[in-house]
C-alpha cells in the first residue's frame, strides 16, 4: 500500500520542492542536479513514456486485427506504417556516404558521378576540378543500402578513381540528410501531418460561415474583432479605403437607432445626416485611402492589436500563470493525487 | 532528380490528396492515410526519443567510452553487461562504450531513470502497472516545481510590471505610439479581465459591471486571436498548395494531376456503389 | 423581393463541400495569378526590423530554430528573412535548435543565404550548434556554461576550435538573440529562462496562432518585436527589401481573408433575414 500510494506521492512532493528551491540555492551539488540532471531525467522518462504510447498503439491496432474487427485492414496498415519507421529508425541504416577519394584524370569517374548527381558531364567535372587538391568529394545524397553504395564504388573504381563508403553512424543517421529515416520523414510523415494541420482551414471557413452569428453584442465584438484583424494584418486590408468603412460604420450606427428608438423618422434623418456628412467630409478631403487614419484597418488593426487585444490576452496570461502556480503547488505539497489515480 | 525522391514526391501527393479527399466525406483513401498516419508518428517519435535521448544521455551516462584500460571488478562487470546487451544490439551499445561527451565515468546515478522508465512501461501489464505511478510520479513532481518559478516569474510577476503603465510625458491619444488613452485601456482591460475570473463572488451590481468591461476585452482578444488562428491555417493551406503545384510539374511526372484524376475516377465509383447498395 | 430573402435564407445552410471548393480556389488562383498586392509593415514587425538594424558589424546573434516542416510556411521565411537581414550586417550568427526538425530547418536556410548568397564562412561568420534534446534544460544549461550543452557543434567540431566561439560562453555574450518558434519549447521559455533572468534583447519569429500567446511579453517590453505568422514574415521581407516566399503567398492569404470575411457576413445576413422571419410568423 505504502508503495502504491504514499511513495509516488513523497517522490512528487520531494522532487517538486527541490527542484523549486533549486532557483533558489547555491548550493553546488543540489544546483547542479536541479540544473542538469534533473531535467535530463524528466526527459528520458518522457522518452520511456513515447515508447508506452507506442506499445500502447501497437497493442490496440494488434488487437482489432487478430479480433477481424470492423475496419481491421486499417489497423493492419497502422502496423505496417510503424514497421516500416521502426525499420527506418533502428534496423536499416539507410545512410551509407560514398566519399570519393581519387578521380583517376579521366572522363569515367565524371561520367559515373554525372549520373549519380542528375548532372551534366561538364558540371560535374568542373565540381571534380573545384574539390581542394587532398581532399574527397562526397556525394551530396547518401544511399539507402550498403549494397546501392557498393556498386557505385565499383563503378567508379572500375573508371579508375578510388571511392569509400562511410556509414553514417547510428543515432546520426536520422538527422541525415537523405537517408532512409529522413526520407520517410520528407515524403510521409510531413505531407501527412502538414495536410492535418492544413485541412483545418477548410473547417474554419465553413464554421465561420454555419455557427459565426451575431446573437449578442459580446459575439459581436469578438466578430468585429476577428474581421478587422483578419483583413488588417494582410496586404488587401491596405487597399480599402478608410471612407468605405466609414459608410459602414455610419450604416451599422443607423440600424443600433432603429433598434433603440424604433422610429422610422429618427432612422432616416440619422441615414441622410450620416451619409451626406461622410460624402462632403469625402469631397472636401479628396478621398484619401489612408485618412481617417482611425478607420483605415491596417492602423486600427494594429491598435486594437496593441492595446485592447493585449489586456486581454494580458488578463488570460496571468489568470493561468496563477492557476498554474496554485496547481503545482497542491502537486508539490500532495493535495492533488489525480496522477495516482485517485 | 533522382529515382526516390520522384518515388516519395509520388507518395507523398497520394498522402496530401488522400486527407484532403476528407471533405469530400469519410472515404478509404482517407482511412489510408490517417492510419499510416498514426503507425508512421508513433514509430517516428519512437525512434526520435530513442536516438536523441535515450541513447546518448542515458546509456550514454551509464556507460560512456573509459578513458584506458578498465580497472577493478565492478567495473569490468558493469562493462561486461555493457559487451553483453553489444552482441543483442550492435547499432545501440557500439564498442567499448558510447561517446557523448559526459566524461569517462559512469554516472550510476542515472539507474534510477531507467529503472523508472522501465516501471513505466509496465503499465501495458493490468498487474504491474501501478509501478508506471513511480515515474509519473517524479515527472509530475518535477514540471511542477519547474513551472511554478517560470510562471509566476514571467507570466504574472513580468506581466503585473507591463501592466504598471505610465501617464506623464506622452500624448492623450495616439493610435500608433504610446498615449494615456492606450494605456489606460491596457490597465482597465487587464483589471476587468483578471475580475471577470474571480468566481468567489456573485457577479452583480456594481461588480457585475465592471466584470461586463472585462468579458468585452476578452471577447476582442478572442476575436483576435481567432483572426490570427484563421491566418495560420490558410498560411499552412498555402504551404500544402505550393507543394502539391510543385509536385505537378514535369520534374515529378506530373504527380498532383495524375493522382488527383485517379482519386476523383475511384471516389466516383465508390460513391455510385455505395448509393446502389443503399438503395438496393 | 420575397424571392431574394427566399435565396439568401437557403444560401445560410448551404452544404460545407460549396464552401470548401471556393476556398480552395481562393487559395490556388493567386498562386498561379499573382496580385502584386504592395505589402505594408506593422509596428511589431518594424520593431524587429529595427532592433536589427542596431546591431553592428562583428556583434554576437543567438538564432533558436523551434519549427518543423509542418509550420515551415508560416515560419522558414522569416528565418531566411533575417538571416539576410543579420549576414547582410555581417553580425556573427550562432544557431541553436529545440526542436530536431529544426536542426534540418536551420541547414536549410543557411545553405539558401550564408553559403548560396553571401558566401560567408562557417566558423568565423556563422555556426550551426545543432539540436539538443532538452527544452528548459538545454536553455538553462546555455545561460550558465554553453558549453556543457554543446562539446561538439553539429559538424562534430569542438567549439574550442571554432574561431567564433572564443570569449562566447553563455547567453550574456550575446548582443541579440531571436527565436523562430511554432510551439513549445519555443518562445515563451527562452524569455522565462533565458530573456527575463539575463536581460538579453530578444525579438521573436511564431506561427500566428501563437501571437496572442506571446503579445503580452511584446507589449511589457520582455519581448522586443514579433514576427507573426506568413504575413510578418512577408512583412520583414519588405522591411529587408528582398521578396520571398513570405511575400509570394500573401495574394492567397488577403484573398482567402476576404472570402472568409464574406462568407461570415453573409452568413450573418441569412441569420438575421431568418430569425426576423420566425418572429413574424
Amino acid at each position: 500500500m505504502f508503495m502504491k500510494r504514499q511513495l509516488p506521492i513523497a517522490i512528487a512532493a520531494t522532487i517538486g520542492f527541490l527542484t523549486l528551491f533549486g532557483w533558489f540555492v547555491e548550493e553546488p551539488s543540489i544546483k547542479s542536479f536541479v540544473d542538469d540532471d534533473a531535467t535530463q531525467w524528466f526527459d528520458i522518462l518522457a522518452s520511456f513514456a513515447m515508447f508506452l504510447g507506442a506499445l500502447n498503439l501497437l497493442k490496440m491496432q494488434a488487437m482489432k486485427v487478430i479480433r477481424q474487427s470492423r475496419g481491421w485492414q486499417y489497423a493492419a496498415l497502422a502496423i505496417a506504417g510503424f514497421s516500416f519507421s521502426f525499420i527506418a529508425g533502428f534496423v536499416m541504416l539507410g545512410a551509407y556516404n560514398v566519399e570519393v577519394t581519387e578521380f583517376g584524370g579521366s572522363t569515367g569517374v565524371a561520367t559515373v558521378l554525372a549520373n549519380e548527381i542528375n548532372q551534366d558531364l561538364q558540371s560535374t567535372r568542373n565540381i571534380l576540378s573545384a574539390v581542394p587538391a587532398g581532399d574527397a568529394y562526397i556525394i551530396d545524397s547518401p544511399y539507402f543500402t550498403e549494397g546501392g553504395a557498393e556498386s557505385v564504388v565499383e563503378q567508379i573504381v572500375a573508371a579508375g578513381g578510388t571511392a569509400e563508403i562511410h556509414p553514417a553512424e547510428w543515432g546520426a543517421h536520422i538527422a541525415t540528410r537523405g537517408s532512409l529515416f529522413n526520407w520517410m520523414f520528407r515524403f510521409i510523415f510531413t505531407p501527412l501531418s502538414a495536410t492535418m494541420f492544413a485541412l483545418l482551414a477548410f473547417f474554419v471557413a465553413s464554421a465561420s460561415y454555419r455557427a459565426f452569428k451575431i446573437r449578442n453584442f459580446e459575439a459581436t465584438l469578438l466578430l468585429i474583432s476577428g474581421i478587422i484583424i483578419m483583413l488588417g494584418r494582410v496586404p488587401i486590408g491596405g487597399h480599402i479605403s478608410a471612407w468605405f468603412i466609414m459608410y459602414i460604420v455610419v450604416l451599422s450606427l443607423v440600424a443600433g437607432v432603429n433598434t433603440w428608438l424604433k422610429n422610422r423618422t429618427y432612422t432616416l434623418v440619422a441615414l441622410v445626416v450620416g451619409l451626406l456628412g461622410v460624402t462632403i467630409a469625402g469631397f472636401i478631403t479628396g478621398w484619401p485611402v489612408d485618412q481617417p487614419s482611425i478607420f483605415f484597418l491596417p492602423v486600427l488593426q494594429d491598435w486594437i492589436y496593441n492595446n485592447p487585444n493585449v489586456a486581454g490576452a494580458r488578463a488570460i496570461m496571468i489568470g493561468i500563470g496563477l492557476g498554474i502556480f496554485a496547481s503545482s503547488i497542491r502537486y508539490i505539497l500532495g493535495i492533488e493525487k489525480s496522477y495516482i489515480g485517485e | 532528380m533522382n529515382g526516390s525522391e520522384i518515388f516519395g514526391a509520388w507518395i507523398a501527393v497520394f498522402l496530401t490528396l488522400g486527407i484532403f479527399s476528407y471533405l469530400y466525406k469519410d472515404n478509404p483513401f482517407y482511412k489510408i492515410a490517417e492510419h499510416v498516419f498514426v503507425g508512421v508518428s508513433a514509430g517516428y517519435w519512437m525512434a526520435m526519443a530513442f536516438w536523441t535521448q535515450v541513447q546518448p544521455n542515458l546509456f550514454g551516462r551509464l556507460w560512456p567510452k573509459p578513458e584506458g584500460e578498465i580497472s577493478g571488478f565492478l567495473m569490468k562487470a558493469w562493462y561486461g553487461i555493457y559487451n553483453f546487451f553489444g552482441i543483442i544490439l550492435p547499432s545501440v551499445f557500439p564498442d567499448g562504450g558510447i561517446d557523448k561527451g559526459h566524461g569517462h565515468d559512469p554516472h550510476f546515478l542515472y539507474l534510477l531513470p531507467f529503472a523508472l522508465g522501465i516501471m513505466m512501461l509496465l503499465s501495458v501489464s493490468a498487474k504491474l502497472s501501478w509501478l508506471a505511478r513511480l515515474g509519473i510520479a517524479y515527472t509530475v513532481g518535477m514540471a511542477a516545481g519547474l513551472r511554478a518559478y517560470a510562471f509566476l516569474n514571467s507570466n504574472v510577476l513580468g506581466q503585473i510590471k507591463g501592466s504598471a503603465v505610465s501617464f506623464v510625458d506622452m500624448p492623450f491619444f495616439s493610435l500608433t505610439g504610446v498615449s494615456v488613452f492606450n494605456n489606460l485601456i491596457i490597465l482597465v482591460g487587464t483589471i476587468t479581465g483578471l475580475l471577470y475570473f474571480y468566481f468567489s463572488k456573485e457577479h452583480t451590481g456594481n461588480f457585475g459591471k465592471v466584470t461586463r468591461v472585462g468579458i468585452y476585452f476578452l471577447m476582442i482578444s478572442f476575436g483576435a486571436s481567432f483572426g490570427f488562428a484563421v491566418m495560420g491555417r490558410i498560411s499552412l493551406l498555402i504551404g500544402r498548395f505550393t507543394d502539391l503545384i510543385t509536385y505537378g510539374t514535369p520534374t515529378y511526372n506530373y504527380a498532383s494531376i495524375w493522382v488527383l484524376v485517379l482519386m476523383i475516377v475511384l471516389l466516383t465509383v465508390w460513391t455510385i456503389k455505395g448509393d446502389k447498395k443503399a438503395t438496393g | 423581393m420575397e424571392k431574394f430573402l427566399d435565396f439568401i435564407v437557403k444560401a445560410g445552410s448551404l452544404d460545407r463541400r460549396v464552401i470548401f471548393v471556393v476556398i480552395a480556389l481562393a487559395v490556388m488562383l493567386p498562386l498561379f495569378f499573382p496580385l502584386g498586392l504592395p505589402i505594408r509593415p506593422t509596428n511589431s514587425s518594424q520593431q524587429v526590423y529595427d532592433v536589427v538594424e542596431e546591431l553592428e558589424a562583428g556583434d554576437k546573434a543567438l538564432l533558436s530554430f523551434e519549427y518543423g516542416p509542418s509550420t515551415k510556411p508560416e515560419i522558414h521565411p522569416m528565418a531566411v528573412a533575417l538571416l539576410r537581414h543579420l549576414m547582410s550586417k555581417d553580425v556573427k550568427v550562432y544557431i541553436t535548435c529545440l526542436w530536431p526538425d529544426g536542426q534540418f530547418m536551420a541547414m536549410e536556410a543557411l545553405d539558401q543565404v550564408a553559403v548560396n548568397q553571401y558566401g560567408k564562412v562557417y566558423g568565423e561568420d556563422y555556426v550551426l550548434l545543432g539540436y539538443r534534446p532538452g527544452a528548459e534544460a538545454i536553455i538553462k544549461g546555455l545561460v550558465s556554461n554553453i558549453r556543457k550543452v554543446y562539446t561538439v557543434d553539429s559538424r562534430g567540431d569542438f567549439l574550442d576550435d571554432i574561431p567564433m566561439m572564443v570569449g562566447v560562453n553563455q547567453v550574456a555574450d550575446f548582443d541579440f538573440l531571436f527565436s523562430a518558434s511554432a510551439g513549445y519549447p519555443g518562445t515563451v521559455e527562452w524569455v522565462q529562462y533565458a530573456a527575463d533572468p539575463v536581460g538579453i534583447t530578444m525579438s521573436t519569429g511564431t506561427t500566428s496562432i501563437q501571437v496572442n500567446e506571446v503579445m503580452p511579453y511584446v507589449q511589457s517590453g520582455q519581448i522586443k518585436g514579433i514576427l507573426g505568422g506568413m504575413p510578418g514574415a512577408a512583412e520583414y521581407e519588405s522591411l529587408i527589401g528582398q521578396a520571398g516566399i513570405g511575400t509570394s503567398g500573401m495574394d492567397a492569404q488577403s484573398v482567402a481573408h476576404v472570402i472568409i470575411v464574406v462568407f461570415i457576413i453573409f452568413g450573418n445576413i441569412s441569420f438575421f433575414v431568418e430569425r426576423r422571419r420566425s418572429k413574424k410568423y
